[in-house]
């Protein structure tokens, strides 16, 4: 067999859009589960919120942000498996997800230590306005169905924060079911 | 240099070896998640899963999950030297090196 210049390159270009897309539904069964853990913490984090005196807020965050961050390196340890069998060498999966979780986390408390919200709802709303904004940017420049459940989860929250203002905790803590369900979306691509 | 192998180089069968190439230390992938990583039909895939199974280069394996049939493949050692032969064929024909 022989073969041109053009068509080996063509092979080699399909054999790279064929990894990549494989990539990508691993990633997405790897990042469901891990967004099912975090839709109950999300849950459990703004049910407190609605039922406990705002100075335990913190305390509450502390403990489930723990939780969630320990499970999500444990559930995440498959990816630095296939990537070191990919490339052959450690993706650091978990590393990165301790270091975009911290950059969240910073990012949250600055803000809020910067513009000083005087309504409360702000402090419920701003994590969920930024977490729909970071999946969406995922979805834009890696993963197309993270744009879609980002999208969601920005929409849920402004529809809350405008329509149920009384009750913004227990709505944000209800719009938790949609970020389970998209992690079983992810779960099964 | 590097030979061709004209087995690996048709299209769906050169995104299939890519795939399970990619997942070769890992679980092997299921029938299902193997067509949407090759875009390919089932007919289309099944056939050419077992021009690859003859040759020698992807395993089948057959089991359930509860009640429920699971089809997955697998590369095999044979099949993982043919690809990464192929690969650095097609990699030395576009670099240019005889």
């Amino acid at each position: 067999m022989v073969l041109s210049k053009t068509e080996a390159a063509a092979a080699l270009a399909d054999i790279q859009e064929t990894t990549r897309r494989g990539a990508t539904l691993r990633g997405y069964r790897i990042g469901g589960p891990i967004m099912m853990l975090w839709s109950v913490i999300w849950m459990l984090g703004y049910l407190s919120m609605g039922l406990l005196p705002s100075h335990q807020w913190g305390w509450v965050w502390l403990v489930l942000d723990t939780i969630g961050a320990v499970g999500s390196i444990v559930l995440a340890r498959p990816a630095d498996r296939a990537t070191k069998a990919s490339v052959g060498r450690s993706g650091g999966q978990s590393l990165k997800m301790i270091g975009g979780m911290a950059v969240a986390i910073v990012f949250v408390m600055s803000t809020f230590y910067v513009l000083r919200p005087t309504d409360p709802n702000a402090y419920l709303a701003f994590p969920g306005l930024m977490v729909g904004a970071i999946y969406a940017a995922a979805g834009v420049f890696v993963a197309g169905r993270y744009l879609g459940i980002g999208a969601v989860m920005f929409a849920l929250t402004l529809v809350g924060f405008y329509a149920f203002p009384e009750t913004l905790a227990f709505w944000m803590a209800s719009a938790s079911v949609a970020m389970f369900v998209s992690g079983v979306w992810l779960a099964r691509a | 240099m590097a030979q061709a192998d004209d087995l690996i180089h048709q299209p769906l069968r050169l995104k299939i070896m890519a795939a399970l190439y990619a997942e070769r230390e890992g679980e092997p992938p299921e029938f299902s998640r193997l067509k949407a990583i090759t875009q390919a039909t089932d007919g289309n895939l099944g056939s050419h899963l077992t021009a690859l199974e003859k040759a020698g280069y992807v395993e089948i394996l057959k089991d359930h999950v509860g009640k429920r049939p699971r089809t997955r493949a697998a590369v095999t050692a044979t099949g993982a030297k043919a690809f990464r032969g192929h690969v650095a064929y097609l990699r030395e024909l576009v670099e240019g090196i005889d």
